[in-house]
């Protein structure tokens, strides 16, 4: 018992000295688990005895430091964390499933679901899941026990990315290789929704308003829906990059947004997307695929690169600074 | 998935002949090969598997067998099949605490599955017979958190769906010099050793076709024809690839053991897939063997293969891939359509002739690459695409590479005449095509006509161009190179069988000048072979044999002197003689008759 209390005031005693030292801002972002999925890196050679690990690593200390969790070369593009605490991975082997905080894993899906690009978890119910895929889209209600094709309505079904509208989750949106595709019935059924011709890489939705919904596409920059999915327009003053493979809106402030781009790093814009300044200080890669906001400390952000690791800011994207993955292809960014 | 309703099998054999010569050779070729391998010191699970075999130097192999087993860097679906198919043959001799080991290793060491067709049947292969070899074992004893029983039906169910589709649609890496041992030595493996008697029997058959479609565009070792992938070595040195060890062991050609021979130069783990082939039970049957070197008779043989599955950038996930083949005793020439039909390392068309020398072919192509194409079979960004294939394949964006699928390259082939036509476009990466002339030819002269002829021993290439051209000096060969984007050249092949003289083929070949007039405008045209027969080429439109439209949708899986399929049937006839052998993939059946003459 006072072995317990000793222990305990000095642990206040050490959070006063690191709050003093003006580390306070990790601590307090310390509740949340960021997923950084690392596809492979330039350093990987074939047969290579000294290749990097790859694959999954996590964090709990706001991208400070990061552990590597579960398998190495599966080819993992992107992990998400379900409120039941099980965390999902979309790897070219199909779709994972951790229950065990990534000390062990299981491939949920067979041999006809593969290279599965996203995988997102039902905010209300963790036991479904959608997997997007170059196959198209597939859904499981079991936790990954069973999965069903849900590619009625695509005419081409490649997708790289789906958002489950949190005000209503049995309406998602998913990013294909032919525009932005909507469902009203849990994948059931498909139908365009916008952008048709174009090559759409990332969905998001903004975390406050459900109406609003941003599109990041392949040469054609943002777009940008206010009602739902039903019209979208471009969004794309003062980008001068016009591939955006990644979006992150502040969850504090939904005027402010991310986007990554090939080539023109990181571009922000502070007016809700009506104009973007580039803000790639300190950034050696250009090629950003991955971008995520911390929740509880928003100016802290994590921009992953391909071939160029993670970076990470904590000014909101003033200056960059390298984090980690030296030679990292860092495909997917998530946080919980 | 469907489970697929499998019939049980009948297997009728009407003649049980004895043992050949040619079956001789294969036993005096499989013990001298395990005799050499087994002298080996390279580290690799064929190795092993060769020097227990004739318990040679077992100590050594066992410590490479443990060293293999504890390397975790060693993993994915080359480790998949190469170590259960070890521990399967060489189970009886181990020491209990190495199966231990491997055991533990095979069940928990993390194993990428891959992304290609010869990666899922090694992975799966290794799944399947790692989950026979240890059944009842629960989701936490294996890597992938699924029991053993889960794994063999998951494994059962892709070999099966790709037994079905690849004999009746044709395979997706088909025909190739390098993977053809990616293919068949797994497949090899799953025979010796599924204790399902119906898909040991599948596998079997499995074996006969990727043999058979070996064997009728075999010469003298060299694998001959179009390929979906090989590599720009093997392209420009036939006999380098890994497939003629094979060809050496089942064919019994090339007459020389290759690992004497500076030209073969197999590449990854020391090249012994073979001994998994020379160790195993299977046994070639005798009219895949007769059809392998019997080329008394020249023969066209035509074949449907596929397209890897097409996930971006297109309707049709298999779109169908055909392969026209000319065969004689002297040379072959044979073509792929043109356009993008596997991406990477696609080889449309050459002429391969036999020959006592190294680089012994001839071929045009245009060496594109773009990210675009890659996007179309590979699921990551196409802007990153490019430079990520190039840091594996490392030529991937040379502009003198000489392994290419292109878009604006085309081919119109009959007998042994062909012509290729490029129209490139202005944006298109790449702005010239290439030509491989070895630098060993006997002869090759610039006639006035606007032919280039050339002799390699018996065999005659007459090749013209129909645009300027320049030479450019290498290290083995002359780089025929071409800069305009409407482009294109007409071949015809020959021989002293056939012509005679080198003389009297020229004279003969000088004396029918292709015709192309305002080619730019209409990229078409017209040539008269040797033989009589008119070809008329339009680039984009139609293919005219003596005023006919050519169509390949008349193409079947297999179709020739030697093979006979239609495509979709799933049932494969090999012809030899009077010899038939059918393989029916429906009724899982192997029949064997003769043919009354």
């Amino acid at each position: 018992m006072n072995l317990r209390k000793g222990l305990r005031l000095r642990s206040s005693l050490i959070i006063l000295s690191l709050l003093s030292l003006g580390l306070g801002e990790q601590l307090c972002a310390r509740q949340e688990t960021i997923y950084m999925s690392v596809l492979n890196s330039r350093r990987n050679r074939l047969n290579a005895l000294d290749n990097p690990i790859v694959g999954l690593f996590v964090s709990t200390d706001a991208g400070a430091s990061w552990k590597h969790e579960g398998w190495e070369y599966i080819r993992t593009f992107y992990t998400e964390g379900g409120a039941d605490g099980a965390i999902w991975s979309a790897c070219g082997n199909g779709v994972l499933r951790s229950t065990d905080s990534g000390r062990t894993w299981r491939i949920t899906t067979g041999w006809e679901i593969t290279e599965v690009l996203k995988v997102r978890v039902d905010p209300g119910n963790p036991s479904v899941a959608y997997a997007a895929s170059a196959y198209g889209i597939f859904k499981t209600t079991d936790s990954g026990e069973t999965w069903k094709e849900q590619n009625t309505g695509f005419l081409k079904p490649f997708t790289s990315d789906i958002v489950i509208d949190w005000s209503k989750t049995s309406r998602l949106f998913a990013a294909s290789e032919d525009g932005v595709y909507r469902s009203e019935d849990g994948g059931g059924r498909w139908a365009l929704a916008g952008v048709k011709g174009k090559g759409v890489r990332t969905v998001v939705q903004d975390p406050k308003d459900a109406k609003i919904l941003w599109l990041g596409t392949e040469d054609d920059g943002v777009f940008v829906s206010t009602d739902g999915g039903s019209t979208w327009k471009a969004s794309n003053e003062g980008l001068t990059y016009l591939t955006v493979y990644a979006i992150a809106i502040d969850p504090s402030n939904s005027n402010i947004l991310y986007v990554g781009t090939h080539g023109g790093g990181v571009y922000r814009s502070t007016d809700r997307g009506r104009s973007w300044q580039g803000r790639s200080d300190g950034l050696q890669n250009l090629v950003v695929h991955s971008l995520v906001v911390l929740p509880s400390t928003p100016t802290i952000i994590l921009t992953g690169t391909l071939n160029g690791g993670l970076y990470r800011s904590t000014d909101g994207g003033r200056r960059w600074e390298f984090n980690s993955q030296e030679d990292g292809q860092v495909w997917g960014l998530s946080v919980r | 998935m469907k489970s697929m309703r499998v019939i049980p099998f009948v297997f009728l054999l009407v003649t049980i002949p004895a043992r050949s010569p040619r079956q001789t050779t294969f036993e005096q070729h499989r013990q001298r090969l395990i005799d050499v391998v087994s002298g080996e010191r390279d580290r690799g699970f064929f190795t092993v598997t060769a020097k227990f075999t004739v318990h040679r130097d077992t100590a050594w192999a066992l410590r490479m067998l443990d060293s293999l087993t504890a390397d975790q860097s060693i993993g994915g679906m080359f480790y998949s099949y190469a170590a259960i198919g070890t521990y399967l043959k060489l189970r009886d001799q181990l020491p209990d605490s190495m199966r231990q080991k491997i055991r533990r290793a095979f069940m928990e060491r993390t194993m990428y599955r891959g992304d290609t067709e010869n990666h899922w049947v090694m992975y799966y292969t290794g799944i399947y017979l790692g989950a026979q070899t240890w059944p009842n074992e629960g989701r936490s004893q294996w890597f992938n958190g699924k029991s053993s029983e889960e794994n063999f039906k998951e494994a059962e169910g892709w070999l099966n769906e790709w037994m079905r589709i690849t004999s009746t649609l044709g395979q997706g890496e088909f025909d190739s010099p390098t993977y053809f041992i990616t293919f068949i030595t797994p497949v090899l493996t799953l025979h010796e050793f599924a204790k399902d008697p119906v898909m040991k029997r599948k596998a079997r058959m499995m074996a006969d076709v990727l043999f058979a479609d070996f064997a009728a565009e075999h010469l003298e070792g060299n694998y001959c024809g179009g390929h979906s992938r090989d590599y720009p070595e093997d392209i420009i040195n036939p006999l380098a690839a890994p497939a003629t060890l094979w060809a050496w062991l089942y064919f019994g050609e090339p007459k020389v053991e290759l690992w004497n021979e500076t030209r073969y130069r197999p590449r990854n783990r020391g090249g012994w897939e073979t001994v998994f082939g020379a160790t195993s039970s299977y046994r070639l049957p005798e009219i895949i063997y007769d059809i392998a070197t019997d080329r008394s008779k020249p023969y066209v043989e035509t074949e449907t293969k596929r397209l890897r599955n097409v996930i971006r950038f297109g309707l049709e996930k298999n779109p169908a891939v055909y392969k026209y083949t000319y065969m004689t005793s002297r040379y072959a020439l044979g073509s792929l359509q043109g356009g993008i039909l596997q991406p990477i390392q696609q080889h449309t068309w050459d002429v391969t002739y036999v020959s006592d020398k190294p680089n012994n072919t001839i071929f045009t192509l245009h060496p594109f690459y773009s990210g675009r194409e890659l996007a179309m079979f590979f699921p990551e960004e196409q802007k990153f695409l490019a430079d990520e294939v190039d840091r594996y394949h490392k030529v991937y964006t040379s502009p003198n590479k000489w392994n290419s699928s292109s878009p604006y390259e085309q081919t119109f082939q009959h007998n042994n005449a062909i012509i290729v036509l490029y129209d490139i476009d202005r944006k298109a990466m790449q702005q010239h095509i290439d030509g491989f002339f070895p630098k060993n030819l006997d002869e090759r002269t610039e006639d006035p006509s606007g032919w280039i002829f050339c002799r390699a021993g018996a065999t005659y290439v007459a090749f013209f161009p129909l645009k300027p051209y320049q030479w450019i000096e290498e290290e083995v060969d002359w780089r025929w190179r071409s800069a305009d984007l409407k482009n294109g050249v007409v071949v015809e092949i020959g021989s002293s069988d056939e012509d005679g003289s080198f003389d009297s083929f020229k004279k003969r070949i000088s004396v029918s000048r292709p015709e192309y007039e305002n080619f730019d405008q209409n990229l078409t045209v017209q040539y008269t072979a040797r033989s009589g027969d008119r070809l008329k080429f339009t680039y984009g439109k139609a293919r005219l044999l003596n005023g006919k439209p050519v169509s390949f949708k008349a193409y079947k899986l297999f179709r020739g002197p030697f093979m006979l399929s239609e495509r979709g049937s799933g049932i494969i006839t090999m012809m030899y003689k009077d010899k038939v052998r059918e393989l029916d993939f429906n009724k899982v059946t192997v029949r064997e008759w003769r043919r009354a003459k």
